[in-house]
């Protein structure tokens, strides 16, 4: 049995991790390719999201190349990723290929219906392998952000531009090539020490800029434009607030604490949303938004896939946050019509914009900026 | 007398009676914002953001249109409407976009419905609704769960006796009509659609006119795990119609841009396929640019094809 499965952001580390210490054959779909979308997009429905189209083009590439297991974990709630494994599996039923679809709901999980259901790739497998393979994934995800935080940090404040890139797009290829938990860990400490060793200058006044919005959007490189890197080699030090680790930090860590704290996101979005949940992210993106604007960050910019349901929401919310907290924010709607150029010039106009504020005198950008709003 | 207005758009074509009742019932005078009309619909384009679609807009048009008229206006929060069936965001977010979008110009009454995981949210709602109205929390609770209840009746048998009706009528053939509630029964927004097609002399069957328990078992294979309440419904209507000989076509009516259709209308057409059934579906997108003519031609071209 082999197994395929998508790209998000940086989980294929991870994940290759996994499948390599638990001896798992599989077939990894290439990063960020158009050709991998083209397949998703001709075989979604029209306003399907983003992710569903990206991610149904990498399971039909891996298909195409020899997998026939495919693991996929489906959601709740309100957003539509609940739907998701059903709508895959089906759309590839009807592609006729022969596989085998296995869908994971998050609600009522227990350990032994999860290992009934992939028994058929862990058949003769050891089941330490198994357990080590999720202890080393896990702390691979970590590891692995902590990378691209460092990447970031470094990237806005380098003394020659496209340092930090060359050893990201090394770091990228390198970690595909290798096999195993110990070559792989390797790879990241020779990455952390490199970038480590890049010459930045450390009292550079950067500006500060925070990524809200959908999750998948937010941390996929491959359909956001690498729009972190893009704000980096303008000099914006960037702080994404959805990455992986944290969202498998409050999904399998703090629900399973036996005290219940809140994530505070969702504490300060409650100032403008009067629930718990809208689904998907959009209470935490309104959050991330006034706490970024506490923080005197100097702008925040909102990704969303077109029709993102829960987005919507919080777009017509942060246009009042931006009101009260008086921080400009800028929404990025990507879809695969998407241009890129179209998309780089209103990251540089937004970025020129913040620019300017920072450098004249509060009161007049105060005064500017209202007049601004009204005409919102 | 404290005026209460309830906007004639997004749960008014489902839940409008039962609240109207509620309303009146606790002593309070309701008003009921007009049918859509263009007026209503460029209140609502005005205020809302592009990425909205149509329905939303138009419910906040109907928001506007009250402002004068009422002490408060009333937008329920649906959560879920029953075990495991969630409603679309945007009717979860609803009372959040109106206060902002409508910026402080009305004075909104929210009442959370959660009937899945916590009815206790409900409850609490539904209390702080009657401190809001000064009036005795037991009373409004009592009331509340007396509409709820006539709602869940109503649910279940109003099908019955349409469905005979309508096959007493004589008209030969019939097209199920799919799509939320509050587009098809919108005559605005679904452009009179149901009027022009009995106009053809063809009967409209819509998710309302099949029962309840029959599109709940016939939602296989989604059954008991599908969350949106509206996509059971749909998904039940069209494999019970699919059944149906007389059902010529299906007719998918849908906002620009609609999430839960995306995922809706595809499930349908893959299963319909899958089940061998020739039966012809047609999608109709509507948003607010949308011109009469060219949605009453494809109309005329689909009846003229399923004969």
């Amino acid at each position: 049995m082999k197994i395929t499965f998508p790209h998000m952001g940086n989980m294929y580390v991870p994940i290759k991790v996994l499948l390599d210490t638990a001896g798992i054959q599989y077939v990894m779909p290439p990063l960020n390719t158009k050709e991998t979308m083209e397949l998703g997009v001709v075989n979604s429905p029209e306003f399907a999201c983003m992710p569903f189209k990206t991610i149904l083009g990498d399971l039909i590439y891996g298909l195409r190349n020899g997998a026939d297991f495919i693991l996929f974990g489906g959601g709740s709630g309100q957003c539509r990723f609940g739907y998701y494994g059903d709508l895959l599996s089906e759309i590839i039923k009807n592609l006729d290929y022969d596989v085998k679809f296995v869908c994971l709901e998050t609600t009522n999980i227990t350990i032994k219906g999860v290992l009934e259901k992939i028994s058929p790739l862990t058949k003769g497998k050891s089941r330490t392998d198994l357990i080590k393979g999720i202890l080393y994934a896990a702390r691979t995800v970590f590891l692995v952000d902590a990378l691209t935080r460092l990447a970031g940090y470094t990237r806005c404040r380098e003394l020659h531009k496209g340092d930090t890139d060359r050893i990201i797009s090394k770091f990228q290829s390198s970690v595909q090539e290798v096999y195993g938990y110990k070559a792989i860990i390797n790879v990241i400490k020779s990455t952390r020490k490199k970038l480590r060793g890049i010459p930045v200058d450390r009292k550079k006044k950067t500006l500060k800029v925070a990524i809200v919005g959908e999750i998948y959007a937010a941390s996929h490189p491959g359909i956001n434009f690498e729009v972190e890197k893009k704000l980096g080699n303008m000099g914006v030090e960037v702080h994404n607030h959805l990455s992986v680790s944290k969202w498998i930090f409050n999904h399998f860590i703090r629900n399973n604490l036996p005290f219940k704290t809140k994530d505070r996101f969702v504490v300060a979005g409650r100032e403008f949303i009067n629930t718990d949940d809208i689904g998907g992210h959009g209470i935490q993106t309104v959050g991330a938004s006034i706490m970024c604007a506490k923080r005197k960050y100097d702008g925040v910019i909102q990704v969303y896939p077109f029709t993102c349901m829960p987005e919507i929401i919080a777009q017509s919310v942060l246009v009042e946050v931006q009101k009260k907290y008086g921080i400009p924010i800028m929404t990025l709607i990507i879809d695969e019509m998407t241009g890129e150029e179209g998309c780089m010039t209103r990251l540089e106009a937004f970025v020129d914009m913040i620019e300017m504020r920072k450098s004249k005198s509060l009161e007049f950008t105060q005064s500017g900026y209202e007049t601004v709003a009204k005409n919102l | 007398m404290v005026t209460i207005g309830i906007p004639k758009g997004m749960f008014f074509y489902e839940y409008g009676s039962i609240w109207e009742d509620f309303f009146e019932n606790l002593g309070f005078k309701v008003v009921v914002s007009k049918d859509t009309n263009r007026t209503i619909m460029d209140y609502g384009l005005k205020c809302c953001s592009n990425e909205t679609c149509l329905p939303v807009k138009a419910f906040h048009g109907h928001m506007l249109s009250l402002k004068d008229t009422v002490d408060y206006v009333f937008i329920p929060r649906y959560h879920s409407t029953r075990k495991n069936e969630y409603t679309c965001p945007k009717i979860c977010g609803l009372p959040d976009m109106a206060a902002v979008n409508l910026g402080g110009r009305l004075r909104i009454l929210e009442a959370k419905i959660n009937m899945d995981s916590q009815v206790k949210e409900t409850k609490e709602s539904i209390i702080r609704m009657a401190r809001t109205l000064k009036i005795e929390p037991s009373k409004v609770l009592s009331e509340f769960n007396r509409v709820w209840k006539k709602h869940l009746d109503t649910k279940m048998d109003q099908a019955e006796n349409k469905k005979s009706s309508k096959s007493r009528s004589g008209k030969k053939d019939a097209i199920l009509l799919l799509g939320h509630p509050y587009v098809i029964y919108d005559e605005y927004l679904s452009m009179r659609l149901i009027k022009k097609l009995n106009n053809r002399y063809i009967d409209v069957f819509t998710p309302k006119d099949i029962d309840y328990e029959t599109k709940r078992h016939n939602a296989f294979p989604y059954q008991g795990k599908t969350f949106w309440d509206i996509g059971f419904d749909l998904l039940g209507s069209a494999f019970t119609c699919a059944e149906d000989e007389r059902v010529k076509g299906i007719v998918y009516l849908t906002p620009f841009a609609c999430g839960l259709d995306a995922f809706i209308m595809e499930f349908i057409e893959l299963q319909i396929k899958a089940r061998n059934r020739n039966i012809p579906l047609l999608k109709l997108t509507v948003d607010e640019h949308t011109g009469e003519a060219g949605f009453d031609t494809r109309i005329e071209a689909f009846i003229d094809m399923i004969g």
